[in-house]
């Protein structure tokens, strides 16, 4: 069985009036990509800057390694590296410079040190950099950079918050990329996002948080199975009777069926073949249809179902 | 580890443009005008040689006029004179064209504006010309062809009077300007502690939130830190010093080591100074820096750099505040080192700069070294 890296337990943190974070728990083991997914100022941040020691809590118990985190805990500090939402690194340092001052915070031998910060700078791409000053970077191998200057070292456990926002499309996916190999290589990830997409492509265990608290943890079946939605169909079709849709959303397994601006959409729970006996309504009734698309449930439905509210609403990407 | 942050952190400091210009360049352009503008004004020969004196004679006294004709005449006059009534020598002493009025009655009196040098040497010759009279009166009886030597001795006993204050050094305004300068680049180090204290502070920079999850204790950060500040900082002096002496070649004494000595101390001072108001608060960087500023140029004003006689007056109304000010402690030291031959009162200075460099270093440590933030 695998060990618990992470352990939370009852994590209670108030800013005056709010409640960053209510009663929030969560355990994370070795070798896991664990996605914290919620929208911005949900609690994603605080929860991990109290992981870090960086930020006082009102109440609970945080253990990394096994042992209680403290900010002089400095041995499983040395073990951590952390990718900050911030980019943090010195705008008057090179790349190259950049890397060896954050990787010399946890390595003191020099020839360990400088292996390590060339396999960094290899692992980002940045080999063609590393005489850049940071203002001389676009915003993606900016990024690089930070995610450079936090894993270095070598850390057993990466904490990435939010590490792709703002960054191109080719970057982004060399980061996911780049997030999966450190996994493979041995390293625990936890990753918050409240990019839906990104934490369904990577991460083995998510936690849909909201308001500060953990409102469900599994892996991306076991939350799609949390909810009722197995299957979205959408057709578009220019206008359909009320009788039809009463008599889609008669079918077997069909939920919901609703139609806005040309669209029909069919929530369906469970069942095979929807689609064939949805498309066998419309052509009973010679109704013309265009495009059609069947989908299965998305975190985005997942989070929906849970919240209440659409994750994409709250966060445009 | 130790030297590896080191080199990194002198590095990210002296990189950087705006607070170079400030602490390197910003100095060097003021000290050249002052130069241009007060070189000449202030040209030891003219200070000293000739002094404008307006002479207002309530009672005639010739041996009184002998003498000073004596001294205004010759290759290194002492006095430009000019006899005036009352009125037309207090418009002048107001207009500043006269450094002093003296008055020739029963008694010879004198009214001069402000303090310093000068009126210390109309003084001096007043009191030397009264307990001598007697015997100048005599001589211009008796033997008026040796009358010159007499007078000669007399001007002579003024420039010791003049000259016993010096020592191998320079103690006019035109110098302490430039002390004053020093002590100003010095305490733009406050900038630099702010960049310390801030960067160490993991809720008010990404860089600091990264160094606190590291596992580098954080005095040892901070020790780094300050360390290389007070290097960029006292090498950004050194080069202000080195230009002032050498190039605009400004005489403050022939006590050169101890001048950049000076100068490294005032960086210390001016780097722990930032590094305590940059920790004491939790107001922005920007914010910070303008605090610092203001404190600096305040203690600046204060010293007398922009003001040249500020200090006197503070001494005289206050005096508590030279003592701790910052500024005045630092262009205390260049002064020391003008004026004494002996170290006492330097090393006084020096000290009392190096207490209050430890307090600001240790205060500003106390309140940075809690390791968790209520808020991010």
């Amino acid at each position: 069985m695998a060990k618990t890296i992470v352990k939370i337990e009852n994590l209670v943190k108030r800013y005056k009036e709010l409640i960053a974070l209510d009663h929030f728990s969560l355990e994370i083991k070795e070798g896991e990509v664990f996605g914290l997914l919620g929208p911005n100022g949900s609690g994603k941040t605080t929860a991990i800057n109290c992981l870090l020691s960086l930020l006082t809590f009102d109440k609970g118990t945080i253990e990394v390694f096994g042992e209680e985190m403290a900010p002089d805990n400095y041995k499983v500090k040395g073990q951590i590296g952390v990718i900050m939402q911030n980019v943090a690194v010195f705008d008057e340092l090179t790349v190259y410079e950049n890397i060896d001052y954050f990787c010399g915070l946890y390595i003191k031998d020099k020839t360990l040190r400088k292996k390590y910060v060339q396999e960094a700078i290899e692992f980002v791409g940045l080999e063609n950099f590393t005489k850049f000053y940071p203002k001389k970077l676009s915003g993606g191998l900016l990024r690089r950079l930070n995610i450079a200057c936090g894993i270095a070292h070598k850390p057993k456990l990466i904490i990435l918050d939010e590490p792709t926002v703002a960054v191109d499309p080719q970057s982004r996916n060399r980061i996911l990329e780049g997030i999966q190999e450190l996994n493979r290589q041995g390293a625990t990830i936890i990753y918050t996002s409240h990019y839906m997409e990104e934490v369904e492509q990577i991460c083995t265990r998510i936690a849909i948080i909201d308001k500060g608290k953990n409102l469900a943890i599994g892996t991306k079946d076991e939350l799609k199975k949390l909810i009722r939605n197995t299957e979205t169909i959408t057709i578009e079709v220019l206008d359909i009777p009320e009788e039809a849709v009463t008599a889609i959303n008669g079918l077997e397994h069909v939920y919901e069926t609703s139609f806005e601006d040309g669209r029909l959409t069919i929530r369906c729970s469970g069942g095979r073949h929807n689609l064939i006996r949805v498309l066998g309504v419309l052509s009973d009734r010679e109704i013309p249809f265009g495009r059609v698309y069947s989908e299965q449930p998305t975190l985005n439905d997942v989070f929906l179902e849970v919240t209440g509210k659409e994750l994409r609403d709250t966060e445009g990407k | 580890m130790f030297r590896n942050l080191f080199k990194y952190e002198f590095l990210s400091d002296i990189r950087q443009k705006d607070v170079i210009f400030w602490m390197m360049c910003f100095p060097i352009i003021l000290s050249t005008f002052f130069h241009l503008a007060f070189g000449n004004l202030y040209e030891k020969d003219e200070m000293f040689a000739e002094i404008p004196v307006a002479v207002v004679e309530e009672k005639s006294d010739e041996a009184f006029r002998t003498v000073m004709e004596q001294l205004s005449t010759g290759d290194s006059p002492l006095f430009t004179v000019q006899y005036t009534d009352r009125e037309e020598a207090m418009e002048l002493l107001e207009k500043k064209k006269i450094s002093g009025i003296i008055y020739v009655g029963d008694e010879l009196s004198m009214a001069v504006s402000g303090k310093g040098i000068i009126p210390t040497i109309i003084r001096s010759f007043l009191e030397q010309y009264t307990s001598q009279k007697e015997i100048i009166v005599e001589i211009a009886m008796n033997a008026p062809d040796k009358l010159p030597a007499v007078i000669d001795a007399l001007s002579a006993e003024i420039d010791c009077i003049e000259t016993k204050e010096l020592s191998s050094g320079n103690m006019d305004e035109y110098a302490a300007y430039f002390q004053n300068l020093i002590a100003m680049v010095a305490l733009f180090g406050t900038t630099s502690g702010i960049f310390a204290a801030t960067s160490n502070q993991g809720n008010l920079s990404a860089i600091g939130a990264r160094k606190c999850v590291s596992p580098v204790h954080k005095l040892k950060a901070i020790i780094v830190k300050l360390a290389a500040s007070i290097c960029v900082q006292s090498l950004c002096t050194f080069i202000s010093i080195s230009y002032i002496l050498f190039i605009l070649r400004i005489d403050m004494g022939d006590k050169i080591p101890m001048i950049y000595l000076s100068g490294i101390l005032g960086s210390v001072l001016g780097v722990s100074l930032g590094f305590f108001i940059g920790s004491a608060t939790s107001a922005s960087e920007s914010a910070k820096m303008g605090m610092t500023m203001g404190i600096s140029m305040t203690s600046c004003f204060l010293s007398g750099l922009m003001v040249g006689n500020m200090k006197a007056v503070i001494e005289e109304k206050c005096p508590v505040i030279n003592v701790f000010n910052p500024a005045s402690i630092i262009s205390d030291l260049f002064y020391c080192l003008s004026i004494y031959d002996d170290y006492t009162r330097y090393i006084e200075r020096a000290v009392l700069l190096l207490i209050m460099s430890a307090v600001f270093a240790a205060g500003g440590f106390l309140m940075t070294r809690r390791k968790k933030y209520a808020s991010i």
